[in-house]
């Protein structure tokens, strides 16, 4: 990790629609025009997952002021570098356009479709590298891991899993805590966890999408 | 990594870096970097600020922003403290600017020599 700070954080969706739409060259072209407008060692670039939204990609958000860009081509790489990276003028051709009111909004958290989403699982999609592991822990990754390695004895997690009301997402809505409960009730000194990542029905592979993108 | 006060201690370190992607309220500094203030050093002027917020470690959202029309008065920044009035200095140079991270950012009293507008 680099050891000062970037003042911009430029975050370019890598999930699959906006790869098929080009956002690996976007990504490419913004690298050298941050290197030939001696922005490199300031501004960050981020690969994200997949933001939800990808009839409107390639898609890109740049911080701290937190615009949206959508449907941006390579071409516009250079006029976002000079426009806003540069000067700091929004690239408002590039903004997103309410369907209804036709109005432009320049924040990620203010366009409908993303403010009336409260996101659990999903939370950090579209926020982190969901390559750099060091991006999962600064958001609280491995803690839950960590405590109950260090600090809690297994029934007492049992009995957490199961107060938590937490079920299964295949058809029965299995309890965890339960089949956590029969594991640990059996016979054998070591026991195994496999994790499928799967979910299922064929195609949905929703665990899988979640392991991707988070 | 065997404690999880490692793993607390990596995950500090990296919260620093991914705040900039946090949209909370916090300090701003906001220099201007219309043609005029690119001409008149801004560039130098926001390496300086970078390079002060990084020294003290502090968290402060740096933007910057086209022409104001006061293009004599460049380079010029802006300072805008939570809840507080929004304050513009100009004719800086770099010298200029640990001054007004110190006494205003950190402190919050306005460097009034230096100051051209309050908004």
């Amino acid at each position: 990790m680099k050891d000062s700070i970037y003042r911009s954080h430029v975050l370019v969706c890598t999930g699959t629609g906006c790869v098929s739409s080009g956002s690996k060259t976007i990504k490419d072209t913004m690298e050298e025009e941050l290197a030939s407008h001696d922005l490199t060692g300031e501004i960050k670039i981020v690969e994200t997952g997949c933001h939800g939204f990808c009839e409107k990609g390639p898609i890109m958000i740049i911080y701290p002021e937190g615009v949206f860009y959508c449907e941006v081509k390579a071409d516009d790489v250079a006029e976002i570098v000079e426009e806003h990276l540069l000067k700091g003028r929004t690239v408002e051709r590039l903004l997103f356009k309410e369907p209804l009111t036709e109005e432009q909004i320049p924040s990620y958290k203010d366009i409908d479709f993303y403010k009336k989403q409260h996101r659990i699982v999903l939370t950090n999609c579209g926020k982190i590298d969901p390559e750099d592991i060091d991006e999962y822990i600064a958001l609280g990754g491995y803690e839950a891991i960590g405590k109950v390695l260090t600090e809690m004895d297994s029934q007492t997690v049992v009995d957490e899993i199961k107060e938590s009301g937490l079920r299964g997402r295949g058809g029965g809505g299995f309890p965890t805590g339960l089949k956590w409960q029969f594991a640990k009730n059996s016979d054998g000194d070591k026991k195994y966890v496999v994790c499928n990542a799967d979910e299922g029905d064929p195609g949905a592979e929703v665990c899988w999408k979640v392991i991707l993108i988070v | 990594m065997k404690t999880l006060a490692e793993l607390k201690e990596l995950r500090d370190k990296v919260q620093r870096e991914m705040k900039k992607r946090d949209q909370g309220t916090r300090a701003e500094i906001i220099v201007g970097m219309g043609t005029c203030g690119i001409a008149a050093g801004a560039r130098e002027i926001l390496k300086s600020v970078l390079a002060e917020v990084e020294k003290r470690e502090l968290d402060v959202r740096i933007t910057q922003t086209g022409c104001i029309g006061m293009c004599e008065k460049e380079p010029l920044i802006d300072v805008k403290l939570p809840g507080k009035e929004r304050v513009t200095y100009g004719n800086l140079t770099t010298a200029d600017i640990p001054k007004i991270i110190s006494e205003h950012v950190v402190n919050g009293n306005v460097v009034t020599d230096l100051v051209i507008a309050k908004h």
